[in-house]
């Protein structure tokens, strides 16, 4: 049992172990969808904002990582 | 095969199975020289067939499921999993957390078992043949969602899959040879590389999966990969602190 309860921790850990950065992720993607759907923006608009939310978002959560390790 | 897209998924495939199966290696060694080979490589191939089998039912699974869907779904997943990996190597690069160390980590799983020296013969076994068991399953399982989320997109699961296995081959065939836990492979580098390729995939097939048809087609992969590498350098140099400390 302590097998499969170590199993489902690793899995859910390697999709999830920074739980603000993955739930900013959700956000952002969710954002570009809804952006997308409603024609707020072009799909090539669309995609821009996806990869400079996705590159700012591991600056940021890298330097909060570092700040909270010092 | 398109080999713009094939060679990313490949390379990506490979380079990741490489750092999995190193971690393996490490305590399948570990167990293999402390207790013997039999219970190490028992664990090994029973953790095998159950990835075999997750394999054979997911497999199926996949083909039913809408392309659109499928590449959102993996493509979120791949941010999730590829972004996490970027950011630790670039924390790794900057010293801010210890570098991966195969060989304290061979020591400290050597001690761990030593500690169970007092349990009988029978039980020494089981251990030994579970701790294999449960590394093989844990990094065989990061391999497999690796090879799936790389492949999957682009009917790519075939040539993936074989990145992976030469992986293995590789790292057996040196670990076979060397006999010690393969501590000079360059880990964090390989996991800077593939946590760009995965971010690189993850905002490839998350914009495919919200019909976003990106300029250049495939190419935009190469874009978004140099996109990722030099913002997880940036993010290790704004970050970075005097010598990166060695640590299990």
């Amino acid at each position: 049992m302590s097998i499969l309860t170590e199993v489902f921790s690793d899995l859910i850990g390697m999709f999830i172990a920074d739980a603000r950065m993955s739930a900013a992720i959700l956000v952002l993607v969710a954002a570009v969808a809804a952006l997308l759907n409603y024609g707020v923006t072009t799909p090539i608009l669309g995609g821009a904002i996806l990869l400079a939310g996705c590159l700012l978002l591991i600056i940021v959560s890298t330097l909060q990582a570092a700040r909270k390790a010092r | 095969m398109d080999w713009s897209t094939a060679a990313p998924a490949i390379s990506a495939a490979f380079l990741a199975s490489t750092v999995e199966v190193v971690e393996a290696f490490t305590i399948i060694l570990a167990v293999a020289t402390l207790r013997s080979w039999k219970p190490a490589l028992i664990g090994t191939f029973a953790a095998l067939a159950v990835l075999g089998a997750i394999i054979v039912v997911l497999g199926p699974l996949l083909d039913r499921v809408p392309i659109h869907y499928l590449q959102l779904f993996i493509g979120v997943l791949l941010l999730m999993f590829g972004m996490g990996w970027l950011r630790k190597a670039s924390l790794r690069a900057s010293g801010v957390i210890a570098l991966h160390d195969e060989d304290a980590i061979f020591a400290r799983e050597s001690s761990a078992f030593e500690k169970e020296a007092g349990v009988s013969e029978t039980s020494l076994d089981w251990l030994a043949g579970i701790a294999s068991f449960k590394a093989v399953l844990l990094e065989g399982l990061e391999v497999v969602f690796i090879v799936i989320a790389v492949g999957a997109g682009r009917g790519l699961l075939w040539p993936a899959a074989m990145g992976a296995l030469a992986a293995c081959a590789v790292v057996l065939a040196i670990g076979v040879v060397i006999r010690k836990p393969l501590s000079r492979v360059p880990e964090n580098t390989l996991k800077f590389g593939v946590g760009v390729m995965l971010s690189a995939f993850g905002v490839f097939w998350t914009g495919e999966g919200l019909g976003i048809d990106w300029p250049g087609g495939d190419l935009a992969l190469l874009y978004f990969a140099a996109a990722f590498l030099a913002t997880g350098l940036f993010a290790a140099y704004l970050t970075r602190t005097s010598k990166p400390e060695v640590k299990a």
